[in-house]
């Protein structure tokens, strides 16, 4: 009994649904102010996101003639419901117990899997500017993939050169390496694909250089162009939860091991370490640079960002 | 009993045989008696396969039969032998399953063509050929299988003669796959020459502590061979053009199946008859040829135009990945392999199928022209999104489990070895994977959503008949992914066993004592272990607890609001209000009056747009990906020069991959 109390409490409180939506949601306030204080404007408040989505569940849904109806409104939820499941694999700082076991490879999937249902959902509504952003939201996802992908082989080779097949997948045994060796930022290895994940993040969730999927002025939000009322709140929220995964994958993968052992300490530090990746990766471009072309994207992601991965992983590869 | 189930091989081939030669004798009047024989004889093939589990899976027996009980005399196997171990079985099941899916989809299927006689004779024949091929013990008798899989599949593709390009595409399968045909015939002529036997368990006997450059170039114009039916790269092209115009039920036959004759024949050759995938320079090779074929593979399928054609240039894709991950040459490589050629099978027929019932119903394949079937064929369409998001990887389907050993298995060998060589096949395959997804993106775009051509605003969903195979295979794809474990456990062990042990393999057909005279090796039970945690199981109840608490938190949290608004223009116009539901606001009020105002097909009323004609401007499928075919434009050109679709160049590629081939082995064999 008292399991399915603590599956459930991990499931819904923490570090489950609860914490991740507020999580995300603070990450996505504080990025919004700081942009604002970056750009010499005031800007809206902390808690905008929440005004937000709380309006976008008070009006009304409407559903476009040629769209598919159960794919449309149903995408939404899936979209959120993958990536909080995704949001449970990676582990919290010092509080493996707390997560559920999961694999690199698994959480890429599921971040892939989330990104396709927003594919799914646009797609479903019919729309031809829905259609330009899937297409967008698809080239970026192709873009960000290489990287991320031998991202995640450096450090998977990196925190498993001690394991009985000197490779891993499993967040555990990365954890658990930097627990006992220091964290993986700290191995000079490391920093050129830490740099390349700071690139992968804001590309990974659309944020505002690489938002090329839902450039509002060119495309009219592209892929949500047809979406309104709660299913659009809901993709806001997906976004914001984005936020949180992203940040929490790169303070697992490359801050991680740095537990006090105290619950409430090591929350905190996660929520700080998060809230200055977020300031690294997203608010400082958000506010210096202006959109991307599609093929600028794609171009700088396969060459320099990739390029960076690649040092650290062939790095790694001769040091070990 | 046991003595009754060793027939069993030999039973399933005949019952396909005999079934295309009753049908041709007795299905030229009666359409019922002829799909009953069609039917009875795919059937039959299936039990007796089925009925060979319990003995060689649970009981690991392997079982050898002697045709007209010609048993070895002296130690020498001069009789036709047909051999069934865990691996024959693995794929004999694939076959079978396949076949009896493409079967019962054709009846409906093809019901427009006509002289369908010649088209069950020609099918039987192929699935009869096919899987002979698998469980033949014989080295010649393979061959003699190949050639029969190789014309049928030949006359079948060109069965929709009046389809432009039918007939070109059956030549260039002809050629080409007469120059494998006869790389097999001369790679077994000289392992005849060298060895004086051609059965497999002798060859494998006496190959273990004999080999030579004449073995070793009969190795390459063997693996060419077998390359050649897997449609491994440089002959992909083919595969390209024979699937475009081939009945859907055929293009499924082809890439689920003769594909898999191919690897098996590769899997049988560098684990069993000649047990040299220990060696480095194997490796390479299978391990090269996979992974070009996999991405070169998916890049061209990109660009494709004709869905058939992008399904087709996929399945060579996938088929890579297969190669890849048995070229690796460890038990994981092997298991994992193994695992994504069945899976391959699944989800590529289920594709194919819905690709087919897309032909069917609208008559068109072109990316360009289709579009917005996804409110017309409804069913159709979420199976093929199961079929997309099995060949994408997308969990909790099953191309996501085998893709995913597949990683680990190249990224556990670039360990083992310090080769980055591995780690690039590791990273290639994961690319490849997102590229996939990228072009079945577009073909859910182009086909299935978007706006609906004008053309095809009659169209109908494809009838229970066509709907039940594809539903077979789309259960098959989600079982076989949530249960990984059990999978492994039962089919993807035994036949990696049956595989690496070739002792036994050897001992069933001439006895323990030539095997131990022979020295050949007995392996041990393999040992699989993953480098990575992934339980679709744990995943689903914790996928399934957050979507009931989402779907609560939903419910709960608009108490005074329906979760579902009146749908604009959906047939709810102003009803009477029910207790509860806000008023409808003055905006769909409007909305609904000009619901009722517009016809459907005036252009002037059109969602979009301003209302002209001429913006009717569905995004056509080859335009979806140009901020990345931009980039990759120099690429894409010296590819579109490379396919060039002459047959000459095609058979050119062939002698030149045979060519360096034999070069290779004869230097490092």
């Amino acid at each position: 009994m008292t399991n399915v109390l603590l599956y459930a409490v991990h499931l819904f409180l923490f570090p489950g649904l609860l914490f991740i939506v507020v999580m995300g949601l603070l990450l996505a306030g504080i990025d919004r102010k700081l942009v604002a204080r970056m750009q010499n404007r005031v800007g809206a408040s902390i808690l905008q996101p929440w005004y937000d989505f709380l309006k976008c569940c008070g009006k009304e849904t409407i559903i476009p003639r040629h769209a598919r109806k159960g794919l449309f409104l149903g995408a939404p939820v899936a979209c959120f419901v993958i990536l909080i499941s995704a949001a449970l694999f990676i582990p919290v700082f010092g509080g493996l117990s707390m997560s559920f076991e999961g694999d690199v490879v698994v959480i890429l999937y599921l971040l892939t899997a989330a990104g396709v249902a927003i594919i799914v959902g646009s797609a479903a509504s019919g729309s031809p500017f829905a259609g330009v952003g899937l297409s967008r939201e698809m080239v970026a996802m192709i873009s960000y993939e290489l990287p991320f992908v031998l991202v995640l082989l450096a450090v998977g080779a990196l925190c498993g050169q001690d394991s009985a097949y000197g490779v891993t997948f499993s967040m555990d045994e990365i954890v658990r390496w930097q627990t006992e060796n220091g964290s993986s930022l700290l191995h000079p290895a490391m920093i050129p694909a830490a740099i390349a994940m700071l690139f992968v993040i804001p590309c990974e969730i659309g944020m505002h250089p690489f938002d090329i999927a839902e450039a509002e002025t060119e495309i009219s939000e592209g892929t949500l162009t047809e979406y309104s009322g709660a299913p659009l709140g809901v993709f806001k929220l997906c976004h914001c939860v984005k936020m949180y995964v992203m940040t929490a994958l790169f303070c697992a993968l490359f801050l991680g091991g740095l537990s006090t052992g105290i619950l409430l300490v090591d929350a905190l530090l996660e929520v700080v370490f998060c809230i200055i990746v977020t300031f690294l990766c997203m608010t400082v471009p958000h506010a210096i640079c202006a959109r991307f072309k599609v093929e600028q994207v794609f171009k700088f992601y396969w060459t320099f960002v990739s390029a960076l991965a690649l040092i650290s992983l062939l790095l790694v590869w001769i040091m070990r | 009993m046991s003595e009754f189930i060793s027939n069993f091989p030999i039973l399933a081939i005949m019952s396909l045989f005999l079934g295309a030669f009753i049908t041709s004798l007795l299905g030229r009047k009666n359409a019922v008696v002829r799909n009953v024989i069609v039917f009875i004889s795919m059937a039959l093939a299936l039990i007796m396969m089925l009925a060979l589990i319990k003995p060689v899976f649970i009981e690991g027996k392997v079982i050898g039969y002697w045709l007209g009980n010609w048993a070895p005399v002296a130690d020498w196997a001069i009789g036709i032998g047909l051999e069934v171990d865990a691996l024959s079985l693995f794929f004999g099941l694939i076959i079978t399953v396949a076949v009896f899916v493409s079967g019962t989809y054709s009846f409906t299927y093809m019901s427009h063509d006509d002289s369908l006689v010649n088209y069950y004779t020609l099918f039987l024949m192929l699935s009869g050929s096919v899987l002979g091929l698998v469980l033949s013990g014989d080295l010649f008798n393979m061959f003699v299988m190949i050639e029969i899989m190789t014309f049928t599949a030949v006359a079948l593709t060109a069965f929709r003669n009046t389809y432009e390009g039918a007939l070109e595409g059956a030549l260039k399968y002809l050629v080409v796959g007469a120059l494998g045909s006869s790389s097999v015939l001369i790679g077994t002529a000289l392992i005849y020459s060298q060895l004086h036997t051609l059965n497999l368990a002798q060859i494998t006997a006496l190959l273990t502590n004999d080999q030579n450059i004449v073995t070793g170039i009969a190795f390459a114009f063997l693996f060419i061979g077998f390359g050649t039916k897997a449609f491994l790269f440089p002959f992909h092209p083919l595969a390209a053009d024979a699937h475009a115009v081939a009945p859907a039920s055929i293009s499924l036959m082809i890439s689920g199946v003769l594909t898999k004759c191919g690897v098996y024949g590769i899997i049988r050759l560098v684990y069993c008859l000649y047990q040299n995938i220990d060696r480095p320079f194997v490796q390479y090779l299978v391990t090269a040829f996979g992974a070009v074929s996999m991405f070169i593979c998916v890049t061209m399928a990109f660009n494709q135009h004709n869905f058939k054609r992008l399904l087709a240039f996929h399945s060579i894709s996938q088929v890579g990945y297969v190669i890849t991950a048995v070229g690796l040459g460890t038990s994981l490589g092997l298991a994992s392999g193994l695992y994504h050629a069945m899976n391959h099978t699944i989800f590529k027929g289920l594709l194919f199928l819905t690709a087919g019932a897309v032909q069917h119903m609208t008559g068109s394949l072109d990316l360009d022209e289709l579009g917005g079937l996804s409110k017309k064929m409804p069913r159709t369409c979420i199976l093929f999104l199961i079929g997309a998001a099995s060949i994408s990887g997308l969990p909790p389907f099953n191309g996501f489990g085998s893709k995913w050993m597949i990683y680990q298995a190249a990224f556990e060998k670039s360990s083992q070895t310090g080769n980055v060589f591995f780690l690039v096949v590791c990273v290639t395959a994961l690319i490849t994977s997102v590229l996939t997804l990228a072009s079945f993106v577009k073909v859910a775009q182009s086909v299935f959503f978007g706006q609906l051509n004008p053309k095809f605003e009659n169209t109908k969903e494809v009838p229970l008949a066509m709907r039940i195979p594809m539903w077979i295979l789309a259960i098959l794809c989600i079982v076989t992914g949530i249960f990984p474990g059990s999978v492994a456990n039962k089919l993807l062990m035994p036949a990696v066993n049956a595989a690496t042990n070739t002792r036994a393999y050897v001992s069933a057909m001439m006895g323990e004592a030539y095997a131990a005279a022979h020295q050949v090796v007995h392996a041990g039970a393999a040992d699989v272990q993953l480098i990575g945690v992934y339980s679709p199981m744990s995943w689903m109840l914790l996928l399934l607890s957050i979507t009931s608490a989402v779907c609560l938190v939903a419910v709960l949290g608009s108490p005074e609001k329906k979760k579902l608004e009146p749908v604009v223009g959906a047939n709810v116009p102003n009803g009477p209000m029910t207790p509860g539901s806000i008023p409808v606001t003055s905006q769909s009020r409007e909305a609904d009056e000009r619901e009722l105002i517009t016809d459907d097909l005036d252009p002037k009323y059109e969602s979009f747009f301003s209302g002209e004609h001429a913006e009717y401007s569905q995004v056509g499928g080859s335009d979806l990906f140009w901020g990345f075919k931009k980039n990759w434009r120099h690429y894409f050109s010296f590819m579109h020069e490379w396919h060039s679709g002459i047959l000459n160049d095609y058979a050119l590629y062939g002698a030149c991959s045979l060519a360096l081939t034999l070069l290779l082995c004869v230097l490092f064999l």
